[in-house]
């Protein structure tokens, strides 16, 4: 067997057994609440991915909805995996992703006669510099004065959140007689979807409007390799894993490293405020009082993590974490079992990942006791788990 | 193989469903009709609207040939897919609970004509909030001005006959967000405060938020500094900081939506929006083949909005006056406003 063959099934065994596990012991929680974890879990598979439904739901439809809900995973996945890499750990990807939203919300309602070739470039690009302005902001006190990244982008997430609040409650963005919602968006700053929104025309048994895949898809397919290709093709991967590994050999190397810190934010920060921008201009339309209680940017850590961050691991726990997302509401639906089960399954995989990664940092510091104490836990997993990813020795 | 390991999986649950099924429902002899409840994201456990949504559908469940599901929403992305879900396998009516899912009603009630759409507190509207007037959607809206003036008619005659703790003829009421639905409660509150107690002076305060009480707690010891009795809160769960700022300073509080007499000592009644019964009524008039598009009101007259007595035992001569009022309000002869009096 291939040496990376054998270590890409190693890598996977962690993300593999936390999902198997979180599975076991959520099952064992619906039995010992009186349910039927069979049920509870066809349903997740019916809404998740349309499979074995029970009462005749629309495949197509819930493929649909998934995929609406893994592609902000993806993008705010990358904005947390890439941080890791560099050894800092980016929790503020929801706040980015506000900023993002807001600014797209702005520039479509401010420049809504504009025409779609013009103004949905605008909104994109105006949603990654909100995002990569919150996170540098971050990346900048850090590089300077050594605030750490944890405390900051937190409070930037809370920053970003009553920003949210004053400018629709009240604020300058309220829909005129509207509550807590702003004006919608100009028709030039949509996404547009796959399938014409058109309720006359009938696909898969359905109206085509309820097909909300779009094209965001296509960019946040475009993120992750543009993420892996940076990551593992480029000077700038290659010192941001550099200083993610230790900064003082990266500095030693002469590597700059305040400024792949700050680099690496910004970068982060424009994945994350492109998908809060592709939410505004793909599903939503408008910024709404949904994103006072939003946990994209929350469940991108988990995703990041379980997906080791690599492209393809944020893929399929992105995907993973969009279908329990979708199945939840089916299998209460169908089964009866409440939608908050996916919670707690994601809870379960976001645990058992913490309690591994404490294990491999345990090993870590066993064998090698002077690594350096400055480096975050996430990025300790990352370097252990992504040691040797296919394709870089070559580089 | 992972794939036909998953298939396998579902085709049990499928099948463990099925004999389920089997079990529980002898041969249908008249339609069984399906109700839809999509929740907000406060979920079932709200003791609030959503809950007493899920009490009206369990009381249908129990008078009428119905199979009620529920599906709460854990964010506004929900709203869509889960009232989609409904719809998509031909439910009889779907309910949503709460005008936050008023966007998400209009465009699903486009896609779906054919299926019966019901919407608490709001209508079908585009992205512009502009009301769609879909010949599939009833709007379920509440005169919240009658249960504010009920609970107004106590606290001005607790002022008038010096029965509240202080008496400085002063109350006051702390909204959430300055929207319809809050100040109609508040402009019943005022009225009828004012037309027991003409002397009474009535502060009206917004905390800008429906979730977090200590805003509303703010709110709430700014007007009891100003020498206010009797606080009624109409902030959702905002205002549970209401009800604690008046049990701290030992005064007077009023509930609202529901009964929320556990939830301070200090909270002598609630007026009540009885979501229960505007639920239960939308799901009998589908049973009955009555379902009307548009709005449907629910009042003191038809027993959808009211008031409960909470921790305070009411001299007499006040419950006689809350009667007659209640009885004149139901007759028509007076009338609550809908917009706060000045």
């Amino acid at each position: 067997m291939p040496s990376t063959v054998r270590h890409a099934a190693g890598g996977m065994a962690v993300p593999i057994g936390s999902v198997v596990f979180a599975f076991l012991v959520g099952g064992v929680i619906v039995a010992a609440t009186g349910g039927d974890p069979l049920s509870a879990y066809a349903g997740l598979l019916c809404g998740g991915f349309g499979l074995a439904c029970a009462n005749g739901e629309n495949t197509a439809l819930q493929l649909s909805t998934t995929i609406v809900f893994f592609i902000p995973l993806i993008m705010t996945g990358v904005a947390v995996a890439l941080p890791f890499r560099a050894g800092l750990f980016n929790i503020g990807a929801e706040g980015q992703l506000l900023a993002g939203s807001v600014a797209c919300t702005v520039i479509g309602v401010k420049f809504n006669t504009l025409p779609a070739p013009i103004l949905l470039p605008m909104v994109l690009v105006g949603g990654a510099l909100a995002g990569a302005l919150w996170a540098g902001i971050a990346g900048v006190l850090k590089a300077t004065i050594g605030a750490h990244e944890v405390v900051t982008t937190i409070m930037l997430n809370y920053v970003a959140q009553w920003l949210v609040r004053f400018l629709i409650v009240g604020g300058p963005l309220q829909l005129p007689h509207g509550f807590s919602v702003s004006s919608p968006i100009g028709a030039g700053a949509r996404l547009p979807t796959f399938l014409p929104n058109d309720n006359s025309l009938i696909i898969f048994g359905l109206p085509a409007g309820v097909y909300r895949v779009h094209t965001g898809l296509l960019i946040a397919l475009a993120a992750l390799a543009v993420f892996a290709f940076l990551l593992w093709r480029t000077s700038l991967g290659y010192e941001i894993r550099a200083v993610g590994q230790s900064q003082r050999a990266a500095r030693y190397a002469g590597i700059n490293v305040p400024r792949t810190i700050i680099v690496t934010m910004l970068i982060a920060g424009a994945f994350s405020g492109l998908a809060g921008a592709i939410q505004i201009a793909g599903v939503d339309h408008n910024l709404s009082d949904k994103f006072f209680n939003d946990t994209t940017g929350f469940d991108a850590i988990a995703v990041a993590l379980l997906g080791l961050g690599s492209a393809v691991g944020i893929l399929l726990a992105s995907i993973l974490f969009g279908a329990l997302h979708a199945g939840g509401s089916v299998m209460q639906a169908d089964a009866g079992i409440s939608s908050s089960l996916v919670q707690v399954l994601q809870a379960l995989i976001l645990f058992s990942i913490a309690a591994n990664f404490l294990r491999v940092l345990g090993g870590r510091f066993r064998r090698r006791p002077a690594a350096p104490a400055s480096q975050a836990p996430g990025a300790a997993l990352m370097t252990e788990a992504a040691k040797a990813p296919p394709g870089d020795g070559q580089t | 193989m992972g794939h036909s390991r998953l298939k396998f999986l579902g085709m049990v649950g499928l099948a463990l469903m099925l004999l389920a099924a089997c079990g529980s429902s002898p041969a249908p002899a008249s339609k069984t009709y399906k109700i839809g409840l999509v929740t907000d994201t406060g979920g079932l456990n709200d003791k609030s609207f959503n809950h007493l949504a899920d009490v009206g559908l369990e009381k249908a469940k129990t008078d009428f040939k119905v199979q009620g599901d529920v599906v709460e929403s854990h964010s506004g992305d929900d709203y869509v897919p889960n009232l989609t879900h409904f719809a998509t396998l031909n439910y009889d009516l779907v309910i949503g609970v709460g005008f936050l899912m008023a966007t998400a009603v209009g465009t699903v009630s486009g896609q779906f004509p054919n299926i019966h759409f019901a919407i608490i507190d709001g209508a079908g509207t585009d992205a512009n909030g502009v009301d769609l007037k879909h010949p599939n959607v009833q709007s379920l809206y509440f005169s919240e001005q009658d249960a504010g003036a009920m609970v107004g008619v106590i606290a001005g005659m607790l002022e008038k006959e010096g029965k509240s703790k202080k008496t400085q003829h002063v109350i006051s009421a702390v909204g959430g967000i300055s929207i319809p639905p809050v100040n109609h409660y508040i402009a019943g509150y005022k009225w009828a405060a004012t037309m027991e107690d003409p002397s009474i002076k009535v502060l009206v305060g917004y905390s800008n938020d429906f979730t977090d009480p200590a805003k509303c707690k703010n709110v709430a010891n700014n007007q009891i500094s100003a020498k206010s009795d009797i606080l009624f809160q109409v902030a959702g769960g905002c205002g549970l900081g209401v009800l604690q700022a008046a049990g701290q300073a030992g005064v007077y509080s009023i509930g609202v939506d529901a009964d929320q007499k556990d939830s301070d000592p200090s909270v002598i009644a609630s007026a009540l929006k009885k979501v229960d019964v505007a639920t239960y009524t939308a799901i009998k008039n589908v049973v009955n083949g009555q379902f009307t598009a548009g709005a449907l009101t629910f009042n003191i007259a038809n027993d959808g909005a009211g008031y409960a007595l909470d921790n305070i035992t009411l001299p007499a001569d006040i419950q006689t006056e809350l009667d007659n009022v209640k009885a004149k309000i139901k007759a028509g002869t007076l009338t609550p406003p809908s917009d706060i009096p000045a």
